[in-house]
């Protein structure tokens, strides 16, 4: 999201959304039936829970000993003849791979969809630089082609109608096509398969990296990371810190479990195993293999609050079943990480600031640690955050004089008492057919759309005696 | 960019930081992967026809087309029995030598052509044809490496003579396989991939691995699920029954 | 004859101030199953809107004054599932700097019960007798369901009740909107979820709409009667008791 955007105060952003009828129609849709294809695939398979433990303590463990493994990754993917390139901040990614780009005399970039190069914004800095990134997984090359940024982690282009679609590729691609995805899907194939072989340069991200055997590891449907990374010379894969594992063994682990929280699938389409650029003997694959580890604030974290965020696999389940998300798209959160995890996510790399608004985007329902395969606990980060906002005085001042003349009240009984006296006499004006309506100042907030019951005549602990 | 040294000791001292945290531990890993490789092989020697059936009905489920022949030498019609019904010209296939059969002369007398690869001919020429044959072949044929029953998945080992578009360019991928690439289960196939990376280089002359369930697809555009968007539409696995 | 159990009655800021009659109805039912209730005068609030907005240092001060006053209580019984959540779940850990009330606030965790879990695990009944008649729907409140891992002691005591018609609630484990200070920092989003569960709730076509939080009944409740819905909200107590439609 442009940064004019994120001027706009977020209870803003999320009113627009909720305003918007095709998105709330597409959000409906699209997450009931991602929910129900979780359900379904984890209703049929009674080991799913013991896995979900075992990968987050696979994830735990792997941060414990996090420049270990790292190390080891790097040495096995350099014996291999691949690049490890060190990147602590977006900036540096972003240079590392323009360099590259420059370099090698690339001109057009096939991209395989990544979150990592949406959070560094890589793609600007590519066209910026003259070079040409095309996206090739359908999602994000709609999205592309409609200068949007993605609204859901595993399906960028969940917000836009069939109808959209069609209207887009007719504009952009020249042609006259129908609102039918089976057409669509077919013009992309078109369109994209030339940049496959024409590309220079493919840019993918990383699912997971086993350190044990310098493998990157992509877990794709639509073929498009196989592309990326077999037919142009130089493949380019941009992976954030937390995504190193140690072995085949534990490898298998998040496989049994992934697909199967994103999209309900037992396995994706392909999952694909690259150790480095292509050996001696084959006819296909990259010349030129490069590992970009990518630090931007994670490394931080990891003797913070949001350590558990560094456990997500980017599965988006817990985007599918948030309440707030299911209501206000991906859009509206403003920044690239949407939903539950997005909210952390954005606290890790931008900052707690960044989340001043967003730490309070959530009703902690808790059906996003639910759902999480590897059980990260967002509610409880969310409350942390919260209180790190109140700690580093970030929350508003006003509101934390609110909340401490609240605790007063509460500390003390009488005070409680005098102040439900208090609401009965100052609610009399505000009272219709025994409810509440048309409060003001804050409680207007509630009145608009809701009835609040009034301050009862006689509180229970006026009622006590005679219960006595 | 930072220096490989400060980058890790930053994160060395973060780590550091966090000393007394709750006990967790990796997968456990088999001790001799190769030993454990061979129990598995064993294993499924006795019970390839329970996996077989398993795989033939995941592979059914993701979409999958299942066929059975007796020896590998009935395979190739049926290979260009599929190639007739999908109107397929051009048809590229594995070296020989790594399919374990050689289907271009029953393909050349159905009038297809045939685009062979050769193991140890990767002059940037070859190179150049290839890339050509295989983006103008409708059907690709590969063996399998691994066939995994629970998953309906089909896993492909990269390396000479054994190119990675052959399973991916054309509209259509045939693998033919026989009982002894059979697995069971993913666990499985962690230990038969450590047992691989042990020796690697031995293992395989290839950079990729594939694992390849059901044809490519998407559900980007309103959840309308589509297949063939970058790589094939169809998949088909052909048993070869005899051992 | 065995001693009576005794529990104590943590009333909640909510139900003290806007739900007298949920508290009046859970007395009634819990003497009628034998139960000795008193009501340690001085509470007020579990602290947990201080806890849920980030003001830790505060909800540690209500959690230790909370602690104190049930100490001596046998039982401590809550008509709320996030307060009960609260008081079990977090306030070792917001008084864990200060051992003596860190050890008194996991006495009082083990002692404290949401209302069904314990008719339904102290009390060691899977039935209550109640004069309701009427077809209802059960929602799940997030902190009961998720925080307490309770979704069948509501259910079944609803179902032992002869002239209760138990429909299944479509979504019934899908927040309602309230989230406490959620409800009116992000009030339009608070609505749009509440109205897809109202939805819900009124294809039931149930007479009442059960839940055991009293937040929740806030915002169901009052979105029910904006709505100028024939659908009532009410609390479980309130359904055993035979008064859910006092």
């Amino acid at each position: 999201m442009s940064d004019a955007a994120l001027r706009t105060p977020f209870p803003e952003r999320a009113s627009a959304a909720l305003k918007d009828g095709f998105l709330q129609e597409a959000l409906t849709i699209a997450t009931t039936k991602f929910i129900d294809l979780r359900r379904e695939s984890f209703a049929g398979f009674p080991q799913g829970e013991a896995l979900r433990d075992q990968a987050r303590a696979i994830k735990e463990a792997t941060l414990q000993r996090l420049d270990a493994h790292l190390d080891r990754l790097a040495d096995n993917v350099e014996r291999l003849g691949g690049v490890v390139h060190w990147a602590t901040t977006a900036e540096e990614a972003r240079e590392i791979v323009l360099r590259l780009a420059r370099d090698r005399g690339v001109r057009m970039a096939v991209k395989s969809k990544s979150m990592a190069t949406e959070e560094i914004d890589l793609n600007e800095a590519l066209e910026h630089a003259g070079i040409t990134p095309i996206e090739t997984d359908l999602g994000e090359y709609i999205i592309q082609l409609a200068h949007e940024k993605p609204s859901h982690i595993i399906a960028p282009a969940i917000h836009k109608t069939k109808g959209q679609v069609a209207e887009l590729f007719s504009r952009e691609l020249r042609g006259q096509f129908p609102a039918d995805p089976e057409v669509l899907t077919a013009v992309a194939r078109q369109a994209l398969r030339e940049k496959f072989l024409q590309a220079d340069m493919g840019i993918t991200g990383a699912n997971f990296a086993v350190a044990d055997t310098g493998t990157v590891v992509l877990v794709t449907n639509e073929g498009n990371g196989r592309m990326v990374t077999s037919l142009p010379r130089i493949h380019v894969a941009i992976m954030g810190i937390e995504k190193v594992i140690p072995s085949m063994s534990d490898l298998v682990v998040f496989l049994a479990i992934l697909a199967r929280s994103a999209t309900g699938q037992k396995l994706s389409s392909y999952t694909t195993l690259v150790r480095g650029p292509r050996r001696a003997g084959e006819l296909e694959g990259p010349e030129e293999f490069h590992l970009v580890l990518l630090d931007n604030g994670r490394s931080r974290q990891i003797a913070s609050t949001l350590r558990e965020a560094l456990y997500c696999l980017r599965c988006g389940a817990c985007l599918n079943v948030c309440p707030v998300y299911r209501q206000i798209g991906g859009h509206a959160y403003g920044h690239t990480y949407p939903g539950p995890i997005g909210i952390l996510l954005t606290a890790m790399l931008k900052g707690n600031e960044s989340v001043r608004e967003l730490a309070h985007a959530s009703s902690l329902c808790g059906a996003c640690k639910d759902v999480c395969p590897v059980r990260i606990d967002i509610p409880r980060m969310l409350i942390e955050l919260r209180e790190h906002l109140d700690r580093d005085k970030i929350a508003p001042w006003g509101e934390r004089v609110v909340f401490r003349a609240f605790r007063r009240l509460l500390m003390s009984e009488p005070a409680f008492r005098l102040s439900a006296r208090a609401g009965r006499l100052l609610q009399r004006p505000f009272v219709r057919g025994g409810r509440l309506r048309g409060l003001p100042l804050l409680f207007g907030r509630w009145t608009r759309t809701r009835d609040l019951p009034p301050v009862a005549a006689r509180t229970f602990r006026e009622r006590w005696k005679d219960l006595r | 960019m930072t220096a490989r040294a400060d980058f890790l000791a930053r994160i060395r001292r973060e780590v550091a930081k966090t000393t007394g945290q709750v006990a967790a531990s990796t997968a456990p890993r088999p001790p001799h992967p190769g030993a454990a490789a061979d129990a598995i092989r064993r294993e499924l020697a006795e019970r390839w026809p329970q996996a077989l059936e398993r795989f033939r009905q995941e592979f059914e489920r993701v979409a999958g087309i299942f066929h059975r022949v007796p020896t590998v030498e009935a395979a190739p019609p049926v290979i260009a029995a599929i190639a007739r019904e999908r109107g397929a010209r051009n048809v590229v296939t594995w070296d020989p030598g790594a399919l374990g059969f050689d289907p271009a002369p029953a393909l050349a007398r159905e009038g297809l052509a045939v685009a062979a690869v050769s193991a140890g001919q990767e002059s940037e020429a070859a190179r150049v044809r290839h890339r050509a044959e295989a983006a103008a072949a409708q059907l690709g044929v590969t063996g399998a490496d691994f066939v995994l029953a629970e998953t309906g998945t089909l896993i492909l080992l990269s390396g000479a003579g054994r190119p990675r578009s052959t399973s991916l360019l054309p509209d259509v991928h045939v693998a033919v396989f026989g009982r002894d690439r059979l697995l069971e289960s993913l666990e499985q196939v962690g230990v038969m991939l450590e047992a691989l990376h042990v020796d690697p280089d031995r293992a395989t002359s290839g950079a990729m691995i594939n694992f390849i369930t059901g044809p490519s697809r998407t559900a980007d555009i309103e959840l309308t699920l589509t297949r063939g968007v970058h790589g094939p539409k169809e998949v088909h696995a052909i048993f070869v029954e005899a051992p | 004859m065995a001693t009576p159990v005794r529990a104590s009655l943590m009333i909640t800021c909510l139900g003290d101030v806007f739900f007298p009659e949920v508290g009046v109805a859970m007395v009634r039912l819990l003497r009628r199953l034998g139960v000795e209730v008193d009501f340690p005068e001085g509470q007020t609030c579990c602290g947990m809107p201080l806890f849920n907005s980030g003001y830790h240092h505060d909800a540690a001060e209500v959690a230790a004054r909370t602690v104190r006053l049930f100490e001596r209580a046998e039982h401590v019984v809550v008509p709320s599932g996030s307060c009960a959540w609260m008081v079990k779940t977090e306030y070792p850990g917001l008084l864990r700097h200060a051992p003596a009330l860190r050890a008194a606030a996991e006495s009082l965790a083990r002692r404290t019960y949401e209302l069904s879990q314990f008719i339904v695990q102290v009390l060691g009944l899977g039935r209550v007798e109640s004069s309701f008649v009427g077809k209802v729907t059960y929602h799940d409140s997030c902190h009961l369901l998720r925080g307490l891992g309770e979704s069948a002691s509501p259910r079944a005591l609803l179902r032992s009740v002869p002239g209760v018609e138990l429909v299944e609630l479509p979504g019934a484990d899908q927040c309602c909107g309230f989230g406490g200070s959620f409800s009116v920092r992000l009030p339009e989003v608070s609505s749009a979820i509440l109205d897809k569960k109202l939805a819900n709730v009124e294809a039931t076509g149930a007479r009442c709409l059960v839940a055991c939080d009293a937040g929740c009944l806030m915002q169901m409740g009052g979105g029910l009667t904006r709505r100028g819905s024939a659908v009532k909200a009410v609390h479980l107590a309130q359904v055993l008791a035979g008064e859910a439609d006092a």
